[in-house]
């Protein structure tokens, strides 16, 4: 199997998990606050970065 | 580094030595010099180090100079991250431009405009006020985008450098119109329809990234999350319209149970409407912007309101910050006037005040940012 291409990874994981807070807050299972967001945005914006930068450049 | 990246640039042969042809010359001369970031002089991103290793001087030199620099307007940490960018990593120098004298002239160039850019603005990069802040900035910002949409450094040719700063702009101005048209369908309650496109996108992500990666989805998958998500974290809804509204009721009866505004500004002036003693519920609703609650001297304010992000102020009184849960509910004589209102806020700034301009006119917000006076009428009544 072709390894993965990591910082595309952790950004699908990252982007697929905002999104499905988000969708929970509309859907009425979660009443998201900034409290809660600012950090889980944070993270995944860092994590993200963090991928890229110890990735190998194709 | 180079075994021979230590030898000087300009060496001169023995006095008995005979002097090549110039074919030889060309053939036989060592490669040019190259900047690198270092790898075995590091601290943070190799960047002193390397121009120490560069220039063949202690490293403490470079690094005090970025440190000194950081307090000529923030320059030392605009130029290290700039050069973090641009300077290649010593591990990747096959890859890496030359540094040919044209270039470091180039380069020196630069700085030495931007110098003088940065004298001529008072010595601050950032509150100059002219261009030079945002065409760095915008550059930074190209460069960036094209590191993390591709993994690779902007470095190269001048040419090549702009070709890339200039795909990193595109792919940041597409970014901002996605960022805009998420913000907008989340808060006019396409907020599910949004949210389910974000997990979309992240899904389509995982699944390239099996494929061989689709690093440029990163950027436009972040622009349609992040607006959606502080459009949900804040409770903004625009449903209530856009622009400035102001109400002026001359009668109690004219008074409604409820104001709402999606966007803007929103005054409720309550001076004139003679409310009778009791209690008189109201409620506001606020997407983004400022709502003003103008009351007469004798009335006296209960408030509960919860704000997003932004700051509520009750006459003397001032909160703010994010997830702001405002309560202020005082016990007054059933004989006097208490005003009851439930605000709801998402992003902006909630005013109860006594005092307000029949026709504000320009710069008005100067003068009448600040509520005065205080809730005087609960004091002196409780």
């Amino acid at each position: 199997m072709r390894p993965a291409d990591v910082p595309t990874l952790v950004a699908g994981l990252a982007v697929a998990a905002l999104g499905a807070l988000l969708l929970a807050d509309d859907l009425g299972g979660l009443d998201l606050r900034f409290g809660l967001l600012a950090p889980a945005c944070l993270a995944a914006v860092g994590a993200i970065l963090l991928a890229s930068g110890l990735s190998r450049r194709p | 580094m180079q075994p021979d990246d230590q030898q000087p640039a300009n060496e001169h042969p023995p006095p008995d030595a005979t002097p090549p042809r110039e074919d030889q010359t060309t053939r036989q001369s060592a490669p040019p010099r190259r900047l690198y970031r270092s790898r075995g002089n590091r601290v943070i991103g190799g960047v002193a180090g390397g121009l120490a290793e560069y220039f063949g001087i202690d490293p403490i030199i470079p690094r005090l100079a970025f440190v000194g620099l950081v307090f000529a307007g923030g320059a030392g940490v605009l130029l290290y991250v700039a050069a973090l960018l641009l300077v290649p990593d010593e591990a990747d120098g096959a890859a890496a431009a030359p540094v040919t004298p044209r270039r470091t002239a180039m380069i020196a160039g630069v700085v030495v405009l931007f110098a003088a850019a940065a004298i001529l603005f008072n010595g601050s990069w950032w509150a100059g006020g002219g261009a030079v802040p945002w065409i760095l900035g915008l550059g930074l910002l190209g460069v960036a985008a094209w590191w993390i949409s591709t993994g690779q450094s902007a470095a190269g040719s001048g040419a090549e450098v702009a070709r890339r700063i200039g795909i990193g702009l595109a792919l940041v101005a597409l970014c901002v119109l996605l960022a805009a048209a998420a913000f907008w369908a989340s808060a006019a309650g396409g907020g599910a329809v949004v949210a389910a496109i974000v997990v979309a996108a992240g899904l389509a992500m995982v699944a390239a990234s099996f494929a061989g990666g689709a690093r440029w989805l990163i950027l436009p998958a972040l622009a349609v999350a992040l607006p959606a998500a502080f459009v949900a974290a804040a409770g903004i809804d625009v449903h209530g319209g856009m622009g400035e509204r102001t109400y002026r009721p001359a009668a109690a009866a004219q008074v409604r149970d409820r104001y709402e505004l999606g966007m803007g500004q929103l005054v409720v002036d309550l001076r004139h409407a003679a409310l009778p003693p009791g209690d008189h519920r109201m409620s506001l609703r606020l997407g983004a912007g400022d709502a003003v609650v103008v009351v007469p001297d004798d009335v006296c304010v209960a408030s509960t309101a919860k704000v997003g992000a932004g700051e509520v102020q009750l006459f003397d009184r001032h909160e703010g910050g994010v997830d702001l849960d405002f309560d202020e509910r005082p016990i007054v004589a059933p004989s006097r006037t208490r005003l009851l209102v439930d605000a709801d806020l998402g992003v902006g700034t909630l005013q109860f005040r006594h005092d307000w301009p029949a026709h504000p006119g320009p710069g008005w917000w100067d003068n009448w940012g600040d509520p005065t006076g205080s809730n005087a009428a609960c004091r002196s009544l409780a």
